[in-house]
């Protein structure tokens, strides 16, 4: 099922109108035209296609096991596609590898370093695998790592750890920064400082592509959203153009208690509640988004009346991308 | 060139703070010299060849020539003092003894002169003929005959065991300092070090050149060590020319990381790498002839002898250092070594991967 695909406007420009136009709009950073990578007989990346714009944040939103490292790990130029291209600048990633890679930072889901070079050696050493390099006090400034310079790998803490394999990907001071799982295993104050250091980057023009499982850093973060499951893109738009595919203003999830004799309520008879949009089974609790939260609240609680039912946890919240996930999948993204 | 300089100096960072490695390679020569410099004398089951040369041509000269040539613990050939010492100095026997003209005559006289010219480079066997032709001497008459065996080596030196080894220690450490290059190769690729490189613009080349340069160093300094420890604690001479010997350092080091290298692209955990890396280094380390010659090995043993690289580093060496010899003489092994650099490098380059 694909509910959006790549934006027309975005592509389709330096497609179709050639130089002339190109020149005129900024083309696409980065564009991925019907990609794919197998594994043996493992389909990791399944015919997927995206650009990301100047100067946005682009999410890769999706369960482990997606595909979404495969494809950035192509765009960064670590493996090679089966089929597809890619484009970066609007150079080829296989033919120009290493002109892409001068201008692109780079963190993967996990940064092993050198463990007998200290943080302030290793920036250096990246550093001088490019043309033109930042200082390493001003990276160490950027990441508050002044104090960690001559520690090792080792010895700093996951937040620092991160925060220095982001560093890292500053080193060159990229026109394209691709994160994977920047915040995957960080304490709640770890990820906000990331966050923070993240939306900088935006700020000065910098574009970033951003791989996560978690849905509030994809809604905070992000400016874009592709949805990604089994190696296909399932949707593609706005944070906030995503939520509205449900066409809900409300999610409802509850779990059913039946007591013995009793019948508990199936899907088909809470779709027919007043204001429902649409009901979905999670792992072990029901969820309704409705457009009308009252009606559809007094309606549900007559009717686990009605069939002698029991309704725990009854939660009421605004729909994040979660619900949209569980909408799209019919699984929740962390399971 | 600045990424190159950067990351040589990086790696030679990493191995010095890598104290262990530095310290277990040098370690193992140091140990080994001083072990079998002390336990030496039990030398292996090698049948010595001894060279007989009766001039004296007396019943009492007949008499020991038999005696020898019933004797299980050494082989002879009799010959002319000619054709032995040729034959000594193609390698084919340890030791030529001669009884001279009038030798009969002066063991009676009680001081008989038994010239015994040997085989430097192979002081194992040559002990065991020296025994050898005491035991049978004594056997002879039952009591302790006034022989006095003048010992001449072929070449200008007297080689004592230590001095023997020590080449080979340099050759063995070389070659378990440097192999192991693999080991790492395949950690860094398990961890995935080698995975945040390969996002970088770095050209593989230049990390390969980057790591032989820090591991060549550190070799360089090694053996220096080595031969240093050897020089003033054992009194081991080193005959030959210094920048020579730093050459041919040099091209066992490479020789050994192109292999090394090899192993690092073929291998995806580095347990399997360090077991291969084992598995071609222990049986280099006695066929290459590290601790004894492997001058007497059977005839089939040959081929497997002469194909080892540690083979020729090893005689190149302790040509080097014991005989000092020149560049003429070692030009064989230096080839053998050169082939293996140019060969194993570009079978490196191909297996190379990333991640």
């Amino acid at each position: 099922m694909r509910i959006s695909h790549e934006n027309p406007s975005v592509g389709g420009v330096a497609r179709v109108s050639g130089a002339t136009l190109t020149r005129a709009a900024p083309p696409s950073v980065v564009r991925v035209d019907h990609l794919v990578k197998r594994y043996g007989a493992t389909t990791a990346v399944a015919d997927l296609s995206f650009s990301v714009r100047p100067g946005e944040i682009f999410g890769l939103l999706g369960p482990n096991g997606a595909g979404k490292t495969s494809t950035i790990e192509i765009i960064e130029g670590i493996r090679t596609p089966d089929s597809g291209t890619v484009e970066v600048f609007g150079l080829d990633i296989q033919r120009q590898r290493r002109a892409i890679q001068g201008r692109v930072g780079v963190q993967l889901q996990s940064t092993t370093l050198f463990p007998e070079l200290t943080v302030q050696e290793t920036l250096g050493l990246f550093g001088s695998f490019y043309p033109h390099a930042r200082p390493v006090r001003e990276l160490l400034r950027e990441v508050a790592l002044e104090e960690k310079a001559h520690a090792f790998p080792q010895d700093l803490s996951g937040g620092q750890r991160q925060r220095l394999a982001l560093a890292l990907a500053l080193v060159n001071e990229p026109e394209l920064v691709i994160l994977d799982e920047p915040t995957t295993g960080l304490d709640p104050q770890s990820r906000r400082a990331l966050w923070d250091i993240i939306q900088q980057l935006r700020q000065r023009g910098v574009a970033i592509i951003l791989t996560t499982h978690f849905m509030d850093e994809a809604q905070i973060l992000c400016d874009r959203i592709a949805i990604v499951d089994h190696g296909q893109i399932i949707a593609e738009d706005t944070p906030a153009g995503l939520i509205a595919l449900l066409g809900a203003s409300a999610a409802i999830a509850f779990q059913v208690v039946v007591p013995t004799g009793a019948t508990a309520p199936d899907l088909a008879m809470v779709r027919q509640l007043p204001g429902v949009e649409d009901a979905r089974a999670g792992l072990d609790q029901l969820i309704l988004y409705t457009r009308q939260t009252e009606p559809t609240l007094i309606a549900l609680l007559h009717l686990a009346e009605h069939a002698g039912v029991t309704l725990e946890h009854l939660q009421l919240h605004t729909p994040t991308l979660e619900d949209v996930f569980i909408k799209l999948t019919g699984r929740q993204l962390r399971s | 060139m600045r990424t190159y300089l950067r990351l040589t100096s990086s790696m030679i960072q990493m191995l010095r703070r890598n104290v262990a490695l530095v310290l277990s390679s040098l370690g193992l020569g140091i140990v080994s010299i001083l072990a079998f410099g002390l336990l030496f004398g039990n030398g292996g089951n090698v049948t010595p060849q001894l060279g007989v040369v009766d001039e004296d041509q007396t019943p009492l000269t007949t008499q020991m020539i038999q005696s020898l040539a019933h004797s299980t613990t050494v082989h002879i050939s009799i010959g002319s003092r000619a054709t032995e010492i040729d034959a000594l100095r193609g390698a084919h026997l340890n030791a030529v003894i001669i009884m001279p003209a009038g030798f009969t005559a002066a063991l009676m006289g009680g001081n008989a002169q038994m010239p015994v010219y040997y085989d430097q480079s192979n002081p194992t066997s040559w002990l065991i003929a020296q025994v050898t032709v005491q035991q049978v001497v004594q056997q002879l008459s039952g009591v302790h005959l006034p022989i006095t065996l003048q010992t001449q080596a072929i070449s200008v030196h007297n080689l004592r065991t230590i001095d023997f080894l020590t080449p080979g220690m340099i050759g063995m450490m070389l070659m378990w300092a440097n192999l192991g290059i693999g080991t790492i190769l395949v950690s860094w690729r398990q961890v995935g070090i080698m995975r945040r490189l390969a996002a970088t613009p770095l050209r593989p080349g230049i990390l390969i050149a980057a790591q032989m340069s820090a591991r060549l160093l550190l070799s360089l300094i090694q053996a220096a060590m080595l031969l240093v420890i050897a020089m003033t604690v054992f009194k081991v001479p080193v005959y030959g020319n210094l920048g020579l010997l730093a050459g041919v350092v040099t091209l066992g080091t490479l020789t050994m990381l192109a292999i090394g290298f090899i192993i690092g692209g073929l291998t995806a955990k580095p347990e399997v790498a360090n077991a291969i890396t084992f598995l071609i280094s222990f049986p280099m380390m006695f066929l290459g002839g590290s601790y004894f010659s492997v001058d007497n090995a059977p005839a089939f043993m040959r081929p497997v002898t002469q194909f080892l690289p540690l083979t020729h580093l090893n005689d190149a060496l302790r040509q080097i250092i014991n005989n000092g010899a020149s560049f003429a003489a070692i030009q064989n092994d230096v080839f053998v070594l050169i082939a293996w650099i140019v060969l194993g490098s570009l079978v490196a380059t191909r297996a190379f991967r990333w991640v």
